[in-house]
């Protein structure tokens, strides 16, 4: 059979209204179903004709899926379907959780944060590019990374915790969550369930064809942030080829509270180094109750690619990850040019 | 720093003096139909019964199809036609205007294929009702390939033992022409053949050590050359450098892809398509269809984008035709970005090593440069060669040797691309005299200073009588004076501290030219018994607006007002002129002096008609204001009344006599106007004394993270010496849009290719990275000497290419001034080269390593 | 024409010659279409959910009736159902913008929309911004006087992000405006004159609103 792309294979459009309806459909069509949110994601897939579902469910009607509210504890909620536009603009956010803003209006172009949701940004798929062309790989199901060999092109690929597969996770919005200390409410065939934002995100260890933990059936329908890290001290910085419209090389996010020049509570997260967004959980209690300063930033950064592997073409990403997360702990020196 | 911290553009000179029209801005007459969504381009038409086309890639880099089964396919509903490689029209012979045969190259591209050269290359097409119908028919089509062997890199294949992209080879030869007897017709040249060039293993041992092979070179003119004494030079030489650097492969990537719609009509094709070149593309089109040019109907009113890429024909407008032709309906090729990224043509990567000498005061004395080019499988592109002379005329060293190699790969085809080979023979120099400044402790502005060409300066190497070719002028010395000054240049250089916290700045300068103008093209102008005055442009229309700009000319020279001026461009079916190539830069030039030559000639018709009218002789007449009167005023004749007595007079004076200097394109265009109005055609056949050249000096400055390698472009301005200004806002778009162009080679545009597999990985944007409105510098000037050229008579020559070069140079070199000359060996330079050669202290970069 | 979407694959992908289905939709009174494209069954059977194909869109103030595939996007729908072929596909990736146009006022890629989704949205293209007597919107005026954009295969793209940007800020510095439209390539790469025209609209923008 001859390849070809750029033609979307027909599918039915299925358009429910509530949760429990899409739940419903998706039960109904199992394998068949495809799940699309802001579909930015999905058309790739189905453009490239290497998914083609017979059914695709489209959550863009679903009303209880949208909209940031605040909670009872003084965090919020944000459903799954808002968009990346609304949740960078979104005011309480803006004020309590700005971390997520900064990471989130970093995400694409401005059109797709438009249509994009947080939802879909945490839960979209790896961009390795041999996986994405449909090359059959382990991600793909097969029995061969294309991009772990001497000349196979693994610039933008991990550095840590590759199991088989080198890719990474893309998502902007997925380290910030994480060091805000966000929990994933999923709904199952089930019922309920919420996760810690670390726990969402998957290794290939775990399972090399998913990024997270939904299985089929399952919906990711709402990101709660506890107040926990309100109006806390935020880093958040990524680094890309070009400065709109690129997946990061490597992004970092913090949130820090900070007492008498003492590091209190600290979170931090980067992505672009694994094929799940880490939470330095060692790094994270090496820096508590130490003085918030270059020297701890440095120890941080140290620290933190302890047990970095590169690969042919990404030995740069170590450097990137430790004075990222140098920063991160650290603060950065502000530029003081008048220009 | 009151450079930066206005950001308030500074007022651009006047240009133009005293013309009414020339120099001057004007909203040109294409932008309402733009603005509103009304302009139509290729994708845009409909026809009744339209099909649509799509094609079949080869998965694999080198392959032949051993067996082809398209009955599924055909089966289905929908599916009209399947075309594949062994129905297209074998290559035809061509003729010049002057009776010259031109041989086809018969193992140039044809198309579709049956032994696929890179992956992505068309085997074959399928016609359907629909996209879908003729998308799921090729996932029907079962084909077997044998596979073959391939070579992405010239170096892999130029290695002993090296696999071969092409049966028989890696590189085009052309055998000797067969000697002429006395008395007889030069026979045509025989045609070119595909041979095997392989170094040896003492060749490559410099390779291991990132330093470029240089191996044997074929006997060839164009690409073997010297002129003074090389070796003394470096023997004097106060500083000897030897570098090797490589310049990226980087697609054209017009945003219009190059969908084109066909279909035929009483024996015509009618082919809808955006082509650089309006009227050059119809013979273009009769030729890769094997047909007579009086049968070709071009439609092409916007392009959108070519850059060198939609020169005339290629296989996106030959595949729609034959396929209409056989399925005897209209057929739609919509191009895909990913099908875009294999046919739609790519600048071809430079990889080079010069080995410089300069004497102390930064002059050069001594150049000895090698370029190989990554040519892909297909016809050579020109880029070696011209990497040779460009640098040879913008920095006129005192001796040098040029060897330059086309190499054959299995790679998407490459084409021109705005300063083809130059951009990259500039990007190979400029770096290197960055450094020479800093090691001699010379100023950036100073060392090109000293090198600068100016007056007629020469280039290439000698020709048979001794003689070496020259331009017709270079005022660059002075564009580096007052770019220099513009830019605030010496206070940028003393600025202390260069760092501050993590981020470091460095400016960087450079020269760049590139050809800028052709010679010996139509003008044709109608003036319409109703006094309006419509200029019948050939010219291709993508965007740079010389299509309506260079008439401007003719308005001037009758002083007839613009808005009394209609432009009549899009297809030939529109009785156009005989133009030239867009492509080259070549029309500004070119076309002012057609449009110049149609002026006087428009002029000295109206006298005649007034002297035959009025009694005298035409020179007591003159035109101005619409009118042509006696001088001293008097007597005279509105143009409105001037077309009418041109209907009476007949003959040469309302086209039913032809101008015998034209073209038979112009001709033909001449009769179907005939009858309609004072129809006046010149040729131009003006004087040039040299080759039109075209000179930019760039300035650049950048910010530096060394703790992440990201950095920013701050600050740039390009300081044209373009000859005469003729509308400064199109102008302007074309100097900082081409100097963008330039930039995106050395931020970050690029081809990711598996070398293992011969596959391309970069197909979407997000992969080849060409510039965002982000990325572009956060200041951005320019301006023009606005010196006429003295090689032709409005002085105008062509913008397009010049600034390629000064765009990714300065950029380099302002690289280099932040973060020191050994942290990048090839472009273009991301965050990672960066960050990985300031981490470890030394380049980590291995610059024979491509596609990464 | 609305049981299209119930018919059953068979008798849809097989024998209905695309004429006679255009003089179905004619006779069936939804002669929408100035052009015919696609107009395929999508071979499924609905389900539970599914809409029909057939549908109403309000594309420039206007109600379009037009018969859509399920998995069309916007910009097929606009440039081969309702013949408004200003809204450019350039990459069809939802990477280059040219495509973009405003969904309820908010710039999207149209390429990567898919048309059922904007049933009942109000869509405008670059079609739809100039007046009914042919005066510009101050976006397009912009562009004019300052000669904006070189090919212009990316402006309709453009003058629609940057209308629905301005709808946000009305009065932004160059760099915001940048920022706002970064969504949108141009190969010409005549960004700097492009800023310099948006932001001219811009000021006519506001002109017009103050007069």
């Amino acid at each position: 059979m001859a390849v070809i792309r750029d033609v979307m294979p027909a599918f039915d459009l299925l358009q429910p209204s509530s949760v429990a309806d899409a739940q419903r459909l998706l039960a109904q069509h199992g394998r068949d179903a495809w799940v699309m949110a802001g579909g930015l994601d999905s058309f790739d897939w189905l453009k490239d004709r290497i998914k083609k579902p017979k059914v695709v469910v489209d959550l863009s009607g679903i009303d209880e899926l949208r909209g940031v509210r605040s909670t009872s504890d003084g965090g919020v909620e944000i459903g799954a379907m808002t968009t990346l536009t609304e949740v960078v603009n979104n005011p309480i956010i803006k004020q309590k959780f700005g971390l997520l803003s900064q990471g989130a209006e970093l995400a694409a172009s401005p059109q797709i944060r438009n249509q994009g949701t947080i939802g879909g940004n945490v839960s979209q798929d790896a961009r390795c590019h041999y996986y994405r062309a449909g090359w059959p790989c382990y991600r793909a199901g097969g029995n061969i990374c294309y991009a772990d060999t001497p000349t196979g092109r693994n610039r933008e690929h991990a550095i840590l915790d590759a199991d088989r597969c080198v890719a990474v996770n893309p998502s902007d919005s997925a380290p910030a969550l994480i060091a805000l200390d966000a929990k994933f409410v999923i709904r199952t065939s089930k019922g309920e369930r919420v996760v810690d934002a670390e726990d969402y995100f998957i290794g290939p260890d775990i399972d090399i064809t998913r990024l997270n933990i939904l299985r089929p059936g399952d919906l990711l329908t709402a990101i709660r942030i506890p107040s926990a890290f309100a109006g806390a001290q935020f880093y958040f910085e990524k680094i890309r080829d070009r400065n709109v419209w690129d997946f990061a090389l490597m992004n970092v996010a913090s949130a820090m509270l900070v007492s008498g020049g003492n590091i209190d509570r600290v979170r931090v997260a980067v992505n672009g180094a694994a094929a799940r967004p880490l939470r330095l959980k060692a790094v994270e209690d090496a820096v508590r109750g130490k003085p918030k300063n270059a020297a701890t930033g440095e120890m941080a950064g140290r620290l933190a690619v302890q047990g970095a592997v590169p690969l042919q073409f990404n030995a740069y990403k170590i450097p990137l990850m430790r004075n990222l997360v140098k920063r991160a702990v650290a603060g950065v020196e502000v530029s003081t040019r008048a220009s | 720093m009151p450079n930066t911290v206005d950001t308030n553009k500074s007022a651009q000179p006047v240009y133009g003096g005293k013309n009414k029209l020339i120099g001057k801005d004007y909203p040109t007459a294409d932008l309402y139909a733009k603005v509103t969504g009304k302009a139509k381009y290729a994708e845009d038409y409909r026809a009744e019964g339209m099909l649509f086309c799509r094609l079949l890639l080869s998965p694999l880099p080198h392959a032949r199809v051993k067996h082809l089964d398209l009955s599924a396919a055909l089966a289905m509903p929908g599916v009209k036609g399947i075309l594949t490689a062994d129905e297209l029209p074998a290559p035809a012979d061509s003729l010049t205007d002057n009776g010259t045969v031109i041989r086809a190259n018969k193992l140039g591209e044809r198309g579709l294929t049956n032994e696929p050269l890179y992956q992505g290359e068309p085997i074959l097409a399928v016609a359907a009702v629909d996209e879908l119908t003729a998308v799921e028919a090729i996932e029907k089509i079962h084909i077997e390939f044998e596979r073959l062997p391939f070579a992405i890199d010239p170096l892999d294949t130029l290695r002993p033992g090296g696999p071969n992209p092409r049966v028989g080879g890696n590189i085009w030869h052309r055998p000797p022409a067969a000697l002429m007897k006395p008395g007889e017709r030069p026979a045509p040249p025989p045609p070119i053949e595909i041979k095997e060039l392989k170094w040896t293993e003492a060749d490559f041992a410099e390779a291991k050590q990132g330093r470029m092979p240089m191996g044997h070179v074929p006997e060839d003119p164009a690409n073997s050359w010297s002129y003074g004494d090389v070796e003394t030079g470096f023997k004097n030489a106060a500083l000897v450098l030897d570098e090797t650097f490589v310049t990226p492969d980087t697609s054209h990537q017009c945003l219009e892809p190059r969908s084109t719609m066909a279909y035929w009509q009483n024996g015509k094709v009618h082919v809808y398509t955006g082509t650089q070149s309006m009227i050059q593309t119809v013979p273009a089109v009769a030729r890769w269809l094997n047909i007579d040019p009086s049968n070709v109907v071009l439609v092409s009113e916007y392009t959108g984008g070519g850059f060198g890429s939609k020169g005339t024909a290629a296989i996106s407008l030959i595949i729609p035709a034959l396929l209409s032709k056989k399925c005897n309906a209209p057929v739609m090729m919509r191009i895909s970005r990913e099908e875009e990224h294999f046919i739609g043509r790519a600048r071809p990567s430079l990889t080079g090593r010069m080995k410089v000498g300069f004497s102390k005061e930064g002059r050069i004395v001594a150049l000895d440069m090698f370029s190989i080019i990554n040519n892909g499988p297909y016809d050579a592109v020109g880029d070696a060669p011209t990497s040779g002379r460009i640098v040879s005329l913008l920095y006129q060293p005192q001796a040098m040797r040029f060897r330059g190699l086309t190499i054959l790969t299995n790679t998407p085809p490459r084409g021109a691309q705005s300063a083809p080979g130059g951009m990259q023979g500039i990007s190979l120099m400029e770096p290197i005299l960055a450094k020479a400044a800093r090691k001699l402790g010379l100023d950036q502005v100073a060392i090109r200073r000293i090198n600068a060409p100016e007056g007629k300066p020469p280039f290439g190497a000698a020709n048979s009588q001794g003689k070496r070719a020259y331009a017709t002028s270079s005022f660059i010395k002075q564009a580096l004076d007052r770019g220099a000054e513009k830019f605030n240049w010496n206070e940028r250089v003393a600025r202390n501290p260069k760092r501050i916290g993590t981020k470091v700045r460095g400016v960087g300068v450079s020269m760049s030219c590139y050809s800028g103008g052709s010679t010996g093209f139509d003008g044709l102008t109608l003036i319409k018994p109703d006094g309006r005055i419509c200029f019948q442009s050939g010219i291709g229309n993508l965007g740079t607006e010389s299509v309506i700009d260079v008439h401007r000319v003719t308005a001037e020279i009758l002083g007839v007002p613009w808005e009394k001026c209609d432009v009549c461009w899009g297809s030939n079916s529109k009785n156009v002129a005989w133009s030239c190539v867009s492509g080259g830069s070549q029309t500004t030039h070119a076309m002012t002096r057609a449009a110049h030559a149609v002026g006087m000639e428009a002029k000295l018709r109206l006298q005649e008609i007034a002297a035959k009218t009025l009694g005298g002789k035409p020179e007591d007449y003159e035109v101005a204001n619409e009118r042509v009167f006696r001088k001293g005023g008097g007597a005279g004749l509105t143009l409105a009344q001037a077309a009418q007595k041109a209907i009476q007079l007949g003959g040469i004076y309302d086209g039913h006599e032809s101008n015998p200097d034209v073209n038979r394109y112009t001709k033909a265009s001449i009769k179907a106007l005939a009858g309609q109005g004072l129809v006046v055609s010149a040729r131009d056949k003006y004087p040039r004394d040299g080759s039109t050249y075209s000179f930019v000096a760039s300035f650049a400055e950048v910010e530096v993270d060394v703790e992440t390698g990201k950095y920013h472009l701050l600050d740039f301005l390009a300081y044209a010496d373009v000859g005469s200004v003729l509308h400064p806002k199109t102008l302007g778009g074309q100097v900082m849009g081409r100097s963008v162009l330039g930039m995106g080679h050395a931020i970050g545009q690029k081809w990711v290719m598996d070398p293992a597999y011969g596959a391309m990985l970069s197909r979407r944007f997000h992969h080849s990275k060409p510039p965002t409105i982000l990325d572009i510098p956060a200041r951005m000037e320019w301006a023009a000497l606005d010196i006429p050229d003295p090689e032709t008579p409005v002085g105008s020559r062509g913008i397009g290419e010049p600034p390629v070069g000064g765009g990714c140079s300065a950029i380099l070199n302002a690289l280099s001034d932040a973060v020191g000359d050994e942290v990048f060996r090839r472009a273009p330079v991301t965050p990672d080269t960066i960050l990985a050669a300031l981490e470890a202290g030394r380049p980590m970069q291995h610059p024979l390593m491509a596609h990464i | 024409m609305a049981d299209m979407a119930g018919t059953k694959k068979t008798e849809h992908t097989k024998a209905v010659s695309r004429r006679k289905f255009i003089q179905g939709v004619i006779a069936g009174g939804a002669g929408a279409s100035s052009a015919t494209y696609l107009f395929r069954a999508s071979g499924v059977v609905s389900g539970a959910g599914a809409r029909e194909r057939l549908i109403t869109l309000n594309v420039n103030g206007q109600q379009r009736r037009v018969d859509v595939m399920k998995q069309e996007t916007l910009a097929m729908t606009l440039r081969y159902k309702l013949g408004l072929t200003g809204t450019k596909i350039g990459c069809d990736r939802a990477e280059c913008g040219a495509c973009t146009v405003l969904i309820d006022d908010v710039p999207r890629y149209s390429c990567s929309t898919l048309t059922h989704t904007v049933r009942n949205a109000k869509i405008v293209t670059v079609e739809g911004l100039a007046a009914a007597d042919g005066t510009l919107h101050p976006v397009q005026q912009g562009i004019l006087e300052e000669q904006g954009f070189q090919c212009a295969f990316c402006m309709s793209g453009f003058i629609m992000a940057t209308t629905g940007f301005l709808k946000t800020n009305p009065n932004p510095t160059r760099a915001e405006l940048a920022h706002g439209i970064s969504g949108n390539l141009c190969r010409c790469q005549d960004y700097d004159k492009i800023l310099t025209a948006m932001m001219r609209g811009a000021e006519l923008m506001r002109g017009a609103r103050h007069a």
